[in-house]
């Protein structure tokens, strides 16, 4: 299959030299299969193999592109969709800068992501592993949800610089396991990310979940005054701010639109605390990672901040060439963010709960519906969801209703965090909006930070 | 084709399948056109067709779909397949509400269909833009053009046969700038339809102009504004925030899957329940919400959903009271079981899929708002002690349930004592849903009322984007935090 991709690329390639045109082709294969749970039930079980055909034209300064759902078998489609971007080009504007049009030096490809064994899992695996997560949970009031989403994804590039390919093959797999209280409106939840077969632990989840049940289920339940508390992060709490700041953070083009709250002069100055190093590794076959940018050019891990100290902007090949930058690396479809540990051993919930602490704290595993208030100053909002819990310092549980949080990520990254816990999860961040592209950024499984305000609460679930 | 897709139909009903559907796309095109500080960022057009294919079996729900049409068959089988896996795990079998058997057609009105339209004239249209939002003051610019055109065709085993052209055309102008801290504001405006038609003829350079000019000033106004007090005030929404309010904390919260269960991993539940309907105060009695998937030029409306069932105009919430939801065929049979009552007498004909390869779930239409008796804007500002009227969406985070919410606007502007004092920046507001409907005190008249566009409502597992639109009039709510 891979050959005859390739071949495919090569022979668009040699159309289009054969008519005069100058194109970049980027082709996507996805085949993707969704099991999704509501009520303790299969709501839906779906489905989808589609490749897309990416085309850009360029013509001097001027750039279009055509994309196309399509088929191996159809080449004279492929070549029709050639032609179009060729003609939409030459009635494009041309740029005030020269884009740069990649040209690989040699061919590359990376399977090393891809496990057979998980890209071809069964209805029947899928089913299988649900039915092992929920356990004897599900009650009438207490209804499992989720999803389990797994498929491959092939990417291929070729361009009429040169004879050369890019090949990238992966794997991957997102589960997410909800119990929810059908009249009492709480849901808890336990994830898990796979790049291979031997990554799905569903007694894991079952285990999370039961600890989690039981808190809810025995602990007393409060609406938490508003204002300053010592805030555990959970993990995916932890990615979804990651994933923020990737985009007011540290992108090249952003800071250049003003829409970064890191700015130029930081550069090598101390932004965040010392406990935070953040880099793009794409060593980790975790994050589904590209060892290679689409520019050609190898990936090394890339610190964005050592030790709170701000390293360096992400320049995707566009914002480099309209800004005069340096391409960094990062013309991906996603980075392979990893927040290194600390030093506090915490390896589960369990075990946050029954650390010895002098003040509550309160743990938020999950940031609902979060946005960017004022990307200037990093101000970002959401609300707690899926199994928040303040661990009071007499070492007792209370259950708290949803609060929110309104703060800056410099705060929350800044001089208040406390610790971070020597052990780190992969936590999957994919979205299934249009194409596939699986990412997981692999984050601390706690993070301490003191003294962060929650601006309203709920007064029950 | 039609006659393979009758063909496999009734081959897969006579596997034991109780219903299938199949939505055939001979086309989807669409068009996106960006410039962003003068620059074409993106020239972009899309081309695809296939077919998504949806089998009930054993009252569970396969979908496969595909682009490949040169095996409908397998397409077909794989459905089938899945839905067979799905029947092993079900709580309650699904069963589709009556609905009538159509042969129909609907087609968006559009007098210029965009796609005719040459490339040239589109990007002198963002040219002349760009040049008038290049202004002292603006930092960024950008403007962009956006269009969609699609040929469904909609086969059930229930024997309605059903075509749609449907068309889509989206634009706005938006303008960023730094205050002297260095901070970025920014200020939009989006098409605002002024005729019954959906096509290019939508785009109205003079409006667009016009609106450039007053972006651009209400952004240099805000550049050297003070930063939005944090205190109590009645907000005065105009429609540039007021239609994203309805959407999220109406429109979300009343689609009828949220509320039985069928987001709850993902995007959310609802707070509302099904002892509701009927019941629930849910705003003042100046509210009256509706559902109109019969507003000509709005995206919201498409003829007949992707069950086969015709738009409808259904009231949501009767002079404050709760009274209907966002719904489809599967969910209005599962909620009067389980209320064990009539709420919902058939489908509101609001299930709607993304794309040939997504499969169809409860979407909003146009969630409307009537117009009120308490004037225009500057009435209501007139009648307004203490008070800051908001506009723009620049942030919006909601609770799980649609229980409370937090906004961003783009621009303030405080009044009192009736009158407009000055322009805040960093305007923001937050809420509980229900106490802040009942807090609605004033209802802006027909003159305040504008359909707003949306072109990124996103919801559902795998992911779909879906475009609708919102009538709303200018509205105030009393006592609501601001500034935080
Ligand atoms: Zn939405």
């Amino acid at each position: 299959m891979k050959e005859r991709i390739l071949q495919t690329l090569r022979d668009l390639r040699a159309y289009a030299l054969e008519k005069g045109y100058e194109i970049s082709l980027f082709y996507h294969e996805e085949d993707s299969y969704l099991m999704r749970f509501a009520n303790s039930a299969i709501s839906l079980n779906t489905n989808e193999h589609l490749i897309r055909l990416d085309i850009t034209a360029y013509s001097g300064r001027k750039r279009a592109s055509f994309e196309l759902i399509t088929d191996l078998a159809k080449l004279d489609e492929m070549k029709r969709g050639i032609d179009t971007a060729a003609e939409m080009v030459e009635h494009a504007m041309p740029l005030t800068y020269q884009p740069t049009v990649a040209a690989y030096a040699d061919s590359f490809a990376d399977e090393s992501g891809y496990d057979q064994a998980l890209a071809q899992l069964s209805n029947a695996e899928r089913l299988d592993y649900f039915n092992t997560v929920a356990g004897d949970l599900e009650t009438d009031q207490l209804k499992l949800s989720g999803i389990f989403s797994s498929g491959t994804n092939v990417l291929a590039a070729i361009t009429t610089r040169s004879e050369h390919t890019q090949y990238f093959k992966t794997s991957d797999a997102q589960v997410t396991a909800v119990l929810a209280h059908e009249a009492e409106k709480w849901e808890i939840i336990a994830e898990q990310s796979a790049y291979r077969k031997p990554d799905l632990e569903p007694a894991a989840l079952n285990r999370e979940l039961s600890f989690l049940l039981d808190r809810f289920q025995q602990d007393p339940r409060q609406q938490l005054p508003t204002g300053s508390y010592d805030i555990v992060f959970g993990p995916a709490a932890i990615a979804d701010m990651v994933h923020f700041m990737n985009w007011i953070g540290f992108s090249g083009g952003s800071m250049k639109r003003g829409f970064s709250f890191v700015a130029e002069d930081k550069l090598g100055q101390k932004v965040f605390s010392d406990k935070v190093t953040l880099v793009d590794d794409p060593r980790l076959l975790d994050t589904y990672p590209f060892k290679r940018d689409f520019m050609g050019m190898e990936r090394n891990p890339f610190a964005f901040f050592d030790q709170g100290v701000f390293k360096g902007f992400a320049w995707f090949q566009d914002d480099a060439d309209e800004f005069g930058a340096q391409p960094s690396g990062h013309t991906v479809m996603h980075k392979s963010l990893h927040l290194h540990p600390g030093e506090v051993k915490a390896a589960s919930l369990e075990e946050l709960v029954r650390m010895p602490r002098q003040k509550d704290v309160l743990y938020i595993p999950f940031l609902h519906y979060m946005n960017i208030v004022n990307p200037s100053k990093g101000v970002i909002t959401g609300s707690s969801r899926f199994g928040a819990l303040l661990l009071k310092a007499d070492g007792s549980v209370v259950v708290p209703f949803n609060v929110r949080l309104t703060q800056s990520l410099l705060d929350i990254f800044g001089d208040k965090v406390a610790w971070l816990s020597q052990d780190t999860v992969a936590c999957n961040q994919s979205q299934s909006y249009g194409a596939r592209n699986p990412v997981a950024y692999v984050v601390p499984r706690f993070m301490q930070v003191d003294g962060l305000e929650i601006s309203h609460s709920n007064p029950s679930f | 084709m039609l006659d393979q897709i009758r063909q496999q139909i009734d081959r897969v009903k006579g596997m034991g399948a109780t219903y299938v559907d199949c939505r055939w796309y001979p086309f989807e095109e669409q068009n996106y056109l960006l410039m962003w500080n003068g620059n074409l960022k993106v020239t972009a057009a899309s081309r695809e067709s296939g077919m998504g294919i949806r089998v009930l079996y054993k009252g569970a729900w396969g979908f496969s779909a595909s682009s490949d049409m040169g095996d409908i068959a397998a397409v077909f089988d794989k459905a089938l397949d899945n839905a067979r896996t799905a029947a092993e795990r079900v709580t309650f079998p699904v069963r589709l509400a009556e609905k009538d058997i159509l042969q129909a057609s609907f087609t968006s009105p559009s007098r210029v269909n965009p796609f005719e339209v040459p490339l040239n004239e589109k990007v002198a249209f963002l040219k002349a833009m760009d040049d008038k939002l290049n202004q002292k003051g603006v930092f960024q610019r950008s403007a962009d053009l956006s269009f969609m055109r699609k040929q469904i065709v909609f086969v059930d085993s229930e024997g309605s046969e059903i075509e749609k052209n449907i068309t889509e055309v989206f634009s706005s102008l938006e303008v960023n700038g730094l205050d002297a801290q260095g901070m970025s504001h920014e200020r939009k405006y989006k098409l605002n339809r002024q005729g019954d038609t959906r096509g290019w003829e939508s785009i109205n350079p003079a409006l667009f102009g016009e609106n450039a000019e007053r972006i651009v000033r209400e952004l240099n106004e805000m550049l050297a504004a003070e930063d939005c007090p944090k205190e109590d005030r009645s907000v005065i929404l105009l429609p540039g925030i007021m239609y994203l309010q309805t959407h999220e904390t109406i429109g979300h919260a009343l689609e009828l899957d949220r509320i039985l269960g069928y987001e709850l991993a993902y995007a959310g539940g609802s707070f509302v329940t099904l002892d509701d309907f009927g019941r629930l105060r849910y705003g003042s009695g100046k509210l009256t919400a509706r559902a109109d998937a019969t507003l000509p030029n709005s995206p919201g409306s498409f003829g007949y959903d992707d069950d086969g069932v015709p738009a409808q105009d259904n009231v949501l919430i009767d002079k404050g009271i709760l009274v209907g939801a966002i719904t489809g065929r599967q969910m209005v049979e599962e909620a009067n079981v389980k209320a064990k009552r009539q709420i919902f007498d058939g489908s509101g004909g609001a299930n709607r899929a993304t794309s040939f390869y997504r499969v169809p779930i409860e979407r909003m239409t146009n969630i409307n708002i009537d117009p009120g008796s308490d004037g225009s804007l500057d009435d209501i500002i007139a009648n307004t002690e203490r008070g800051i009227v908001m506009d723009g969406d620049r942030s919006w985070s909601i609770g799980s349930n649609r229980e409370q919410f937090h906004f961003g606007t783009e621009i303030g502007w405080l009044v009192d004592d009736g009158k407009i004092t000055k322009v805040v920046k960093n305007a923001t507001y937050k809420g509980d849903t229900v106490k802040f409907w009942n807090s609605l005190s004033a209802v802006g008249d027909e003159s305040t009322w504008q359909v707003q566009l949306v072109n990124n409502c996103g919801k559902g597992q795998p992911n779909q984007v879906m475009q609708l639109g919102h009538g709303i009039p200018v509205c105030r709510f009393d006592n609501t935090r601001i500034g935080e």
